[in-house]
């Protein structure tokens, strides 16, 4: 049973405690409080130098050193207070950065309102657990072997077939239905490398559909996006040694994680605002009478700052970009306030709950758009590297683990 | 008559309420109410997301859902005080008076209410104890 | 009211000689209806509301001063709060000290008992800026 110490204020009285043991009892993970004396809380927090009011606060203090000094056996931290607590927001950074600069335990934090569910949180609580229990097969390098990869995604759906760390076929298309979509994108991709499905050594399946496909075929790694999509993407980068953080921005949700030779040690996952995906910018190219590819090449041209953008809504935000629009703004401009809107909204969202690490790798699908890697550029200081087929972090990570799984291990 | 007593779980004060012939309302019964009813399944203090938007009652959906849930919890017992003791700076406290904001705005719709309000600090030395009891022990007297 | 069911601690102060032990024995001498545990602290009845309150004020009459007792919100053995799962429940420390410090509010209530008169604490202000900026000046020569 993998042990997952909860370091947390408010949860229990914003009826969300219950919900965070369902998501870690779904993925085969049990909640633990380390037990602290009255002594210890305030010779921790002396220790750790930041001494919130909150006595609760003051208690997940206790507990995060407690972890650190090895007084608390756990195999994973997930740190967690209150949405719009200023307090609370800031003990959980530090702590976090603490944890992390004391500790190899991988570390998720989380922000809840009374109307988070275990849903929500299950992704993240699986990350946790496969990065535990699947140290060895997430330190894999080499793809081995013929395999195949799929990652069906909420906007579209990828496969890849591999042989031997050398990508044979691969295929993209929008997510229609789960099965279907899968099944077009694994004929495309097998047809061009060449091969049949009956000759794939193993199948991996990663994305929100990954469970009813890979039952259907038989699939011997089914894993959540979050470690299958860092693999990926330090395959593809072939930054597989060392630190990195890694920007995914999908079609519904982004991701940002920092990885240890290709292992995620902390991540954030977005998923609630619409305003900060892809999505927002579909619904931009679709009002621009643009198509989604011209984009990016439109916003490289304009400028970001004539347009006044009020919000990162996905209604009213673009909205201000119409209005601009008719104020005599050019479509580049509008273009790329839109990548800005998108890229200032990660950034502020999930960039300030991880520790940049260089190099920056930015993957996803809308790592495509080149004006959203300037906008990222811009808010990032610096470019981060997109690797080429840089959509295809998942199916890739899927067909390498997978390939951990063929028999004999090669 | 019914006492508030802040920190609303404290032994001490509790039971010095009691000992004086008053009724303490304290989290304890709030809690109780909850935990028994097998009809809820929120553990472990059966505080639903629905008990928290009650806390909209008390403070605003800016404010953070653990504050609005733990004054879901103590605010009908608040509406309910008739006088209240106060424990300054108590040595302790999670869970429940974990946190700093809550104990401010619970102090606070207390003193709105303009009912008997016994303000103590936790003592630290007998003399400081014997003052505490002593001054409970009259207000306790006094409350008619 | 009187039927519905209560959750009680009885804490002994550690300066007392009554032992959990003899607490929990004289509570099942009672023969009242009631869930007895021991605990480091006293123990825990639960209850009828009548024979829980009834059981504590003959066990008061032990050692008056030194026997402290609340309402407890979850029943006996409840496992939602198991220290076993969760860690210790946080009103766990303070319990702790709150029974730690229950020596100090027995001489509390036994010097109220006697009518003992008891010294106002001197509130201590702070200096006028004026005068700091004085000491200042002083420290500096």
């Amino acid at each position: 049973m993998i042990k997952i110490a909860q370091l947390s204020c408010g949860s229990e009285y914003s009826g969300v405690q219950g919900e965070i043991e369902r998501a870690a009892t779904a993925v085969g993970a049990k909640m633990v409080s380390p037990d602290i004396d009255l002594e210890e809380v305030d010779k921790s927090v002396e220790k750790f130098g930041f001494s919130p009011t909150s006595p609760q606060l003051r208690l997940l203090i206790a507990r995060g050193v407690a972890l650190t000094e090895g007084r608390y056996d756990a195999d994973a931290v997930f740190i967690t207070s209150c949405f719009r607590c200023a307090e609370g927001a800031l003990v959980r950074n530090e702590i976090r950065r603490y944890i992390q600069n004391h500790s190899r335990m991988p570390v998720v934090t989380y922000s809840f309102t009374e109307r988070t569910k275990a849903g929500q949180m299950l992704t993240r609580m699986e990350a946790l657990v496969t990065i535990v229990s699947r140290k060895e097969l997430l330190a894999r390098e080499r793809q081995v072997g013929l395999t195949l990869g799929i990652d069906s995604g909420s906007s579209t759906t990828k496969a890849m077939v591999m042989r031997d760390n050398e990508i044979l076929g691969k295929y993209w298309l929008p997510t229609g239905e789960v099965l279907s979509s899968a099944s077009e994108a694994v004929d495309h991709a097998l047809s061009e490398a060449g091969v049949s499905l009956n000759e794939i050594e193993g199948i991996g399946v990663t994305g929100y559909g990954r469970y009813i496909i890979g039952k259907k075929m038989g699939a011997k790694l089914i894993q959540e996006e979050l470690t299958v999509n860092s693999k990926g993407a330090v395959w593809l980068a072939d930054r597989q040694k060392g630190e990195a953080t890694i920007i995914d921005i999908g079609g519904m949700d982004n991701k940002a994680i920092t990885v240890r030779d290709g292992i995620p040690d902390n991540f954030t996952m977005g998923g609630i605002c619409a305003g900060a995906s892809g999505r927002f910018l579909e619904l931009v190219a679709k009002r621009l009478k643009i198509e989604i590819t011209e984009l990016g090449q439109l916003a490289d041209k304009g400028n970001y700052r004539k347009v006044n953008m009020n919000s990162y809504c996905s209604i009213f935000g673009i909205q201000d970009l119409v209005t601009s629009l008719a104020e005599g703004m050019s479509v580049e401009d509008v273009a790329s306030a839109a990548c800005h809107s998108v890229a200032e909204q990660v950034f502020e969202q999930q960039l300030q709950e991880i520790d940049i690490r260089q190099p920056v790798i930015q993957v996803g699908g809308t790592s495509l758009i080149s004006g959203m890697v300037t906008a990222m550029s811009d808010v990032l200081g610096q470019r981060p590297i997109v690797p080429a087929m840089s959509q295809y972090i998942g199916s890739v990570g899927a067909a390498l683990l997978a390939s951990g799984f063929i028999e004999g291990g090669r | 008559m019914k006492v508030f007593i802040v920190p609303p779980n404290s032994l001490i004060l509790y039971d010095l309420v009691e000992r004086f012939g008053h009724e303490p309302l304290s989290v304890m019964k709030a809690i109780r109410e909850r935990v028994t009813d097998l009809e809820i399944d929120s553990p472990p203090l059966n505080v639903t997301p629905e008990d928290v938007k009650k806390g909209l009652k008390y403070a605003g959906v800016e404010v953070p859902s653990g504050i609005r849930g733990r004054l879901a919890l103590w605010g009908p017992l608040i509406d309910q005080a008739e006088a209240a003791i106060v424990m300054e700076d108590p040595p302790y406290s999670f869970g429940c008076v974990g946190c700093y904001r809550t104990n401010e705005m619970v102090k606070y719709l207390l003193r709105k209410k303009r009912i008997p309000i016994l303000e103590v600090p936790y003592p630290e030395d007998e003399e400081g104890a014997k003052r505490m009891v002593s001054e409970i022990k009259e207000f306790l007297e006094g409350l008619k | 009211m009187e039927n519905e069911s209560e959750t009680r601690m009885i804490v002994i102060a550690p300066t007392s000689d009554i032992t959990p032990d003899r607490v929990v024995r004289f509570i099942h001498s009672l023969g009242r209806q009631l869930t007895i545990k021991e605990t480091c602290y006293g123990a825990m009845i639960e209850g009828s509301k009548k024979d829980v309150r009834e059981a504590l004020s003959e066990v008061r009459k032990l050692d008056p001063n030194r026997i402290f007792s609340k309402i407890r919100g979850y029943p006996i053995g409840d496992t939602r709060r198991c220290r076993a799962h969760h860690g210790s429940r946080p009103g766990f420390t303070q319990l702790e000290k709150e029974w730690k410090d229950l020596s100090l509010v027995e001489k509390g209530l036994s010097a109220a008992e006697r009518g003992e008169k008891v010294k106002e604490p001197k509130r201590k202000e702070k200096i006028p800026v004026k005068k700091l900026r004085d000491i200042i000046e002083e420290v500096k020569e």
